[in-house]
């Protein structure tokens, strides 16, 4: 059985740790699956300047974004053995120390999950018009980069 | 004819612009719109960009059509 339901990718704020326990917790009932990776992207306290991040606001081209998520879903069922796969990305601000990138791949066995969590993830990053802004304490920004 | 474009402005460029979006007519291609850019705001040259035609980035000169939505975006950086 493959999961393929579209979902909205972007969330509003942080991502709760509750929602990404339930989200494990919805596959219990899957039990053709045996393996599950997860990617979490926390928001870090760099320091920049000598000021600390305090969050950061991340806005998106939505309507390309969706375009390229749904590309990246595609090739990511076609090259790999998936059963589900599940992409959640804030939009919004969010704390240093929370949860901006949730990627949730699951399969029959253990390499093509890892594989693919890895893949999406890389993906996300270099072609997903996305872009965060660090907020410094006292109101200052920087748009971030990516490494 | 004399075609006219939305343009959006994303991350960065939305800063130095000071605006999220702008009509735009008289050219007829990126590699003309790009200058007319430049020209109205010098501080894009400071920055990295892309030009997405309608969603799909695009790496070379392209025409535009009338209505076409070009954005412009900086490098990305989620997650």
């Amino acid at each position: 059985m493959i999961d393929k339901k579209k979902h909205k990718v972007f969330v509003d704020g942080a991502i709760g740790p509750a929602f990404i326990a339930d989200s494990i917790a919805k596959h219990s009932t899957k039990k053709n699956i045996g393996a599950h990776s997860i990617f979490l992207g926390q928001v870090r306290n760099d320091i920049i300047n000598e000021k600390e991040v305090e969050a950061i606001e991340y806005t998106a081209y939505s309507e390309m974004a969706e375009e390229i998520f749904h590309e990246i879903r595609e090739a990511a069922f076609t090259k790999y053995s998936l059963t589900c796969m599940h992409i959640y990305h804030s939009i919004g601000r969010v704390n240093a120390g929370e949860i901006s990138l949730f990627v949730f791949t699951s399969s029959v066995h253990r390499k093509d999950a890892i594989q693919a969590c890895n893949e999406i993830v890389e993906r996300i990053k270099n072609e997903v018009p996305v872009w965060g802004k660090e907020i410094f304490s006292g109101e200052t920004y920087q748009w971030k980069t990516n490494s | 004819m004399i075609i006219k474009i939305n343009l959006l402005f994303f991350g960065q460029a939305a800063d130095i612009t000071g605006k999220a979006s702008w009509n735009f007519s008289g050219i007829t291609n990126t590699l003309e719109l790009n200058e007319k850019l430049i020209e109205n705001f010098p501080g894009l040259q400071t920055i990295k960009y892309s030009i997405a035609v309608n969603r799909k980035i695009v790496r070379e000169n392209t025409i535009l059509n009338n209505e076409d939505t070009v954005a412009i975006l900086p490098p990305f950086s989620g997650g």
